[in-house]
């Protein structure tokens, strides 16, 4: 561990080290590739999910131990830079790798059964190890180079895995319009970077800060940078107004894709809009590029216009697919409530974003994994489809009711805590707006989540629930496993609010 | 030398042009090019602002953003194979079974 | 050495864990549910003697377990739950675990040898009750006090209820709860109140609001009140405003006719809200927050006055029941009504004397009664009882006990405490020409309670008997006669523990070990002494015949002679072979008093008449209120409609949509910071 404790260094091996989480995955993708390619025919699905957990657990278990010994965090010599300060290995890249490799392996976990007929399962698990690997390059980037290239190499991965039923039209329509509303996002982004560049001379986050200050007539063409690049953030996390493509892409794609879109990938977009706009565009707020306030905007319409459009809708997919863009919304006042020079503030309510996000994370992806269980039932999508289920599946539909009270903030689950948490450090910043519109909406988001558990418990089966035989072993494994995570959020939020206070906090010192 | 505004002007130019097949045509392969126009437009910058500011940076970077852009077309080309396969043809506006 | 204290909070959860066990345990259960019922109420006790012995030396303790919510701003409050540990709080642990773990026994012998259905139900009723009484019990703020309190309203509605498919209990456990509940909502806007006037609702300490009250009071410190008004007044209202609950609880006049018809519940399930939870959460509230009440004498007058009242009231109206519960019910009243008269009047000690003493002779009487309804086969009618002296003995020397405890004889537990709430009321009244009537009504209530009492017993054990039934009772196995035992002889010796009287006449120091105690004699909390609250209370003691002893001993005597009036009135009119009805050479009076002075059908009266009243609160409600939010919820779900009609499902439409918010945002964004 000592080696790692360190500042900069140059040797391969150390970087390695340093980036070990992300280089797992990677080896992993790799290694699924291998075995597909050793034996081409070989429909090794069970295999090919083990090594694939494995390698997501790993990855985890190194970014829990990295987090827990301090690697990269302010107790032991601070952030490690790497590759000329292309990338940095810090607190908030391993908290946010945790979220990504937690939920790939709920997410690996329950493809098992559901891509169990599938022809081909290797090419599903190498594209979501690779998407992981880019998120945890994302969580790292310290350049808008590395910033857009590990972008472009989460979404291209991504595009592929919503489309990945080639046959179900639904899953290509929603290929279609997540791609061609990320190849315009994506155009957007690089737009923008170029402006900051063109501006700035630099693409390095300590750079372009150190730069900002003396843009003098520039100060326009950073301004739409700015906002090109916040564009491109917005489109990660599925935030208005570049959140057009979420309702098709969820609804559309395999269920346990819309888990890992809605959770990992969610939280990879926000990994870097904290770090570059913590980083790099903090010193904008000063001359006349007032970001925190165009977050405020986007957090108000995207809360209001996620929760809103999520009541009236008649199948439970959309509807959280609506509900995860009320979530972005929230966790967007992470990056609203910032002010120029208040670290402390700025830190606590960052730091409550991210935790969100963390227990968003299983939430989220229980949520749309109950949804993967009841599409492999066969059951229908809507509301009434869904009706009585509890009876045939209790265990399975009590966590899914933890999951709907957990993501409406009811106490008794974590993302109560980390609603309140992330809510009262926007007052203490003195955005009160922003935890009145997010309670108000959550107030709503009550009322349609709360429609799933009545379905599940309180009505009676219209439809004909004998095929519900069978209890897919992998996907009510990371169903249960979500759920009673959620539920031990809970007592256990401390130490993951801790966490990501200091990781916020060492982004602003 | 030429004055960078005028990069700008040239760039700004051709992301709008990009922009504007993007709204207007329905073909899926009409639509990728626009996209791709789009990002030669941030390559333009890169490029004519590497210059600018006397380092390699941008010129490195805009390597990368042609690399992304080839890997995109790539995915995008798939994707659009397989719109063909179902939908019989690969006009965007056809697909719109999901929508509310 | 492990201390007490740690293990204050598993008092509370261990019969909350037999609720959690007998609710999901079903009919698995051994006993279905009795055994984990009694090894947890045992286990609660054995960890509520340990308290009571390190209060004894000295670890009274206060301690925030958690805080639930904090406020912002620049003081805060704390919403919190903890526990109080001093001298009143750990005996009162040992009492309702006591009388906790009883009642679990006697319910083996009177719910599962009678093959009772549902089982599991009643023994999570009983685990959640005894659970909310005990959290009660050590609740260290009025917030988490009220709290519990609700709890063991609920509970009450659950068990009272139990035999829901009957006609009677449901509608007596409706009664019971929405009574209660009249007086809670006046608790709910005190404990409101309490946090608005003093920013704490915390019963020990220097920041606590009695102890904020009185330093208002003496002008050191200044608290919030409604429109300027005298701090005084303020605390006057407040007082009252959480007496409200305490009235409703306590089933003092006029929300007291709940009770007799809470009858209707399981017998043991009586015990255990006469002896020890429910009616007993009401005085113990007002002697936990004593020092605020004492602050205000309007408001200590009040309670001795509806304390004497209902003690007399209710008494007369036991004389004539037919119902050998009905009888136990109204002296059960009557009972809480000195309580109340003892706080009242500054008798701090005595009142938790009686409170003491009353749980254990109270609940020894409701298990003998239940003891006689099974030997009866559920027949309650006293006069066809009779006889039953011989047939089972141990219930008849415990009953037998119980009722001398109660009818205040002589060296009985209820003579001494019953006592000394007359001796403070006496010395306390001479002055205090409201304290002195509620003395007299309660010296008045003491032959009556002893008639009661004794024609109850006599009609019941004595004489030939007078059906069938009686003839041939049911026997009773040990998990009857146990629990009747361990009463009967607390029943007996438990005047022991405060000989004030003795020790004022034969000048013996030390033996009134109550008042030490509750005196923080062995340590307790700074400002939750009687010692505290008799610095503050506002009366002056006078003495009659010259001097303090000749004061007890006539004051004594007199109460003495009175019961054993009573006692003889009974004797010479039911102790006989055949007794005769002699209700009714009560003429006119007979009726009045059958029928409970008309309460009931004065309060339905009432609640006809404030029907308009009511109408128009809810011509209100599902008007402006329920339209108001049914409003917000119709245009939430219209927005809705109309916002989800943004997703046209046509890709370009969403690339046109992305490109205009994009414009817009650099457009405002461009003209706000000036970058053209």
């Amino acid at each position: 561990m000592s080696l790692l404790l360190q500042g900069t260094a140059t040797d391969w091996v150390f970087s390695v080290r340093a980036l070990l989480p992300v280089v797992l995955l990677a080896l992993t993708g790799l290694v699924v590739f291998g075995i597909n390619s050793l034996r081409p025919d070989g429909r090794d699905n069970k295999l090919l999910a083990l090594t694939s957990i494995a390698g997501t657990l790993s990855a985890l278990g190194v970014a829990i131990w990295y987090l827990l010994a301090g690697t990269g965090q302010p107790t032991h010599g601070g952030a490690i830079s790497l590759f000329s300060g292309a990338i940095i290995v810090d607190g908030l890249g391993l908290f946010f790798t945790a979220i990504f490799t937690s939920v790939a392996t709920l997410v690996i976990a329950a493809s098992y059964d559901y891509f169990e007929t599938d022809a081909n399962p290797a090419s599903f698990y190498s594209l979501l190890l690779l998407a992981t690997t880019a998120m945890g390059l994302m969580a790292v980037s310290n350049s808008l180079a590395t910033v857009f290239v590990s972008l472009e190499m989460a979404s291209l991965p991504s595009y592929a895995l919503v489309a990945y039923l080639k046959d179900n039209r639904g899953s290509v329509e929603a290929g279609l319009k997540y791609f061609l509303i990320g190849a315009v996002s994506s155009a957007v982004l690089a737009f923008g970077i170029s402006l900051v560049y063109a501006a700035t001379g630099s693409l390095l986050l300590p750079d372009i800060a150190a730069q900002i200050g003396s843009v003098g007539d520039l100060n326009g063409v950073l301004g739409v940078g700015i906002v090109m690049v916040a564009g491109g953030v917005a489109f990660k996390t599925a935030s208005v107004p570049f959140h057009f493509w979420a309702p098709e892409a969820y609804e559309g794609a395999p269920a346990p894709v819309s888990a890992f879109l809605s959770s990992a990938s969610k939280a990879a977009g926000f990994a870097v809009g904290f770090r570059v706009f913590a980083t790099a565009f903090q010193p904008a707020l000063d001359i006349g590029i007032d970001w925190g306030l165009l977050f405020g905007i986007l957090a108000v319409v995207t809360m209001v216009l996620g929760n809103f459009a999520a009541a009236t809708q008649t199948e439970v997919k959309r509807m959280l697919a609506y509900s995860s863009i009320g979530h972005a919304g929230y966790a967007l006042i992470g990056l609203a409530a910032i002010t120029a020079g208040a670290s402390a503030t700025n830190a606590t309510v960052m730091g409550a974003a991210m935790a969100h996000l963390f227990v968003y994370g299983f939430m989220n992806t229980g949520a749309f994994l109950f949804i993967a269980m009841v599409e492999r039932w066969g059951v229908g999508r809507t509301f009434e489809d869904y009706a009585g289920l509890a009876e045939r599946a209790p265990m399975a539909s009590l966590a899914m009711a933890v999951f709907m009270f957990s993501l409406a903030g009811l106490p008794l689950f974590g993302g109560f805590l980390s609603k309140y948490v992330l809510f009262l450090g926007a007052i203490n910043a003195g955005f009160w707006w922003l935890a009145a519109v997010g309670a108000v909406t959550s107030a709503l988001s009550l009322f349609y989540y709360s429609r799933v558990v009545k379905a599940l418990w309180l009505e009676d089966a219209t439809t004909d629930l004998d095929a519900i035989g069978d209890a897919p072993t992998g996907l009510y494994a990371a169903v249960i496993v979500a759920g009673v995570v959620t539920v031990l959020l809970l007592p256990g939020f401390g130490p993951v609010i801790e966490t990501a206070e200091a990781a916020a906090a060492a982004l602003f010192a | 030398m030429v004055p960078p505004e005028y990069y700008l002007v040239l760039s700004a130019a051709i992301f709008c042009i990009g922009l504007f097949g993007i709204l207007t045509r329905r073909n899926a392969l009409y639509f990728l090019m626009s996209a791709e126009l789009m990002l030669n437009a941030a390559v333009i910058n890169l490029v004519a602002f590497s210059f600018q500011w006397g380092n390699l940076t941008g010129q490195t970077f805009a390597l990368f953003v042609i690399a992304l852009a080839a890997a995109e077309v790539a995915v995008g080309i798939g994707i659009v194979l397989v719109l063909y396969r179902n939908f019989g043809e690969i006009d965007v506006l056809n697909a719109d079974s999901m929508r509310w | 050495m492990v201390s007490a204290s740690a293990y204050v909070p598993a008092i509370v959860l261990l019969p909350f864990v037999s609720f959690i066990v007998a609710l999901f345990g079903r009919d698995n259960l051994p006993k279905r549910g009795a055994y984990g019922g009694i090894a947890a109420t045992a286990g609660s006790l054995a960890l509520s003697l340990w308290v009571l012995v390190s209060v004894r030396n000295g670890a009274a303790f206060q301690e925030t377990y958690y805080t639930w919510a904090t406020g912002v701003g620049s003081q805060p409050w704390g919403l919190t739950f903890g526990a109080l540990i001093d001298p009143l709080s750990a005996l009162m642990l040992v009492i309702v675990s006591l009388v906790a773990m009883l009642v679990h026994i006697f319910s083996l012998g009177y719910m599962n040898d009678e093959d009772e259905r549902d089982l599991p139900r009643y023994y999570a009723g009983l685990g959640l009750f005894t659970a909310s009484m005990l959290g009660f019990v050590i609740a260290d703020n009025l917030l988490m006090a009220f709290m519990f309190f609700e709890l063991v309203g609920l509970c009450s509605y659950l068990l009272i209820g139990f035999h829901f498919r009957e006609p009677g209990p449901p509608s007596a456990a409706k009664k019971a709860f929405l009574v209660t509940r009249f007086g809670d909502y006046f608790f709910l806007v005190g404990v409101v109140a309490v946090f608005t006037t003093f920013g704490t609702a915390a019963f020990a300490g220097t920041e606590s609001f009695p102890a904020l009250a009185e330093a208002a009071l003496n002008g050191e410190a200044t608290v919030w009140t409604p429109g300027g008004l005298e701090v005084s007044t303020w605390f006057t209202i407040v007082g009252l405003l959480i007496l409200g609950g305490v009235i409703g609880k306590s089933a003092q006049f006029p929300l007291h006719t709940w009770l007799p018809d809470a009858m209707e519940g399981p017998t043991p399930v009586s015990a255990l809200i006469h002896a020890a939870t429910m009616v007993a959460a009401g005085v113990y509230l007002v002697a936990r927050m004593y020092g605020f009440y004492v602050l205000s004498p309007t408001t200590m007058a009040i309670i001795a006055f509806v304390g004497g009242f209902t003690a007399l009231f209710a008494a007369t109206m036991g004389v004539v029941k037919r119902e050998l519960k009905q009888v136990l019910a109204y002296s059960t009243i009557s009972q809480y009504g000195y309580m109340m008269l003892a706080l009242g009047s500054g008798g701090y000690v005595a009142a938790v004397f009686h409170l003491t003493t009353h749980a254990f002779f109270k609940a020894l009487l409701f298990l003998g009664a239940g003891s006689v309804i099974i030997a009866m086969h559920h027949n309650e009618d006293m006069w066809d009882m009779g006889g039953l002296k011989d047939k089972m003995p141990v219930t008849y020397w415990t009953f037998l006990a119980g009722s001398l405890a109660l009818a205040g004889i002589f060296p009985f537990a209820g003579f001494w405490s019953k006592d000394e709430i007359l001796y403070e009321a006496l010395i306390h009244g001479l002055d205090e020409p409201l304290i002195l009537g509620a003395y007299v009504m309660g010296l008045l209530a003491v032959p009556v309670t002893a008639f009661y009492t004794f024609r109850m017993v006599f009609l019941t054990f004595h004489g030939e008997p007078r059906s069938s039934l009686a003839r041939d009772p049911h026997p009773v196995r040990w998990n009857v006669k146990g629990p009747l035992s361990v009463l009967g002889v607390l029943a007996v010796v438990t005047g022991g523990i405060n000989m004030v009287p003795v020790q004022k006449v034969l000048g013996i120091e030390g033996i009134d070990y109550l008042h030490l105690w509750l005196d923080n004699h062995w340590g307790g909390i700074e400002g939750l002494s009687s010692h505290h609250y008799a610095e503050l209370n506002p009366y002056s003691s006078q003495y009659l015949f010259g001097g303090e002893v000749s004061t007890v001993l006539a004051g004594a005597a007199v109460s003495l002679g009175l019961a054993l009036g009573g006692l003889a009135l009974a004797w010479a009119l039911y102790n006989v072979a055949d007794p005769a009805e002699h209700t009714d050479k009560l003429g006119g009076l007979k009726a009045l008093l059958y029928n409970n002075y008309y309460q009931d059908e004065f309060q339905v009266w009432v609640a006809d008449n404030t029907r308009a009243v009511a109408g128009s609160a809810d011509t209100f409600d599902q008007g402006v209120i329920d339209g108001v939010v049914n409003g917000v919820s119709s245009v939430s779900l219209l927005s809705s409609e109309r916002i989800r009609r943004i997703q046209s499902g046509v890709v370009s439409n969403y690339a046109l949509l992305l490109t205009l918010g994009l414009t817009t945002l650099l457009v405002v964004f461009g003209l706000i910071g000036g970058w053209f």
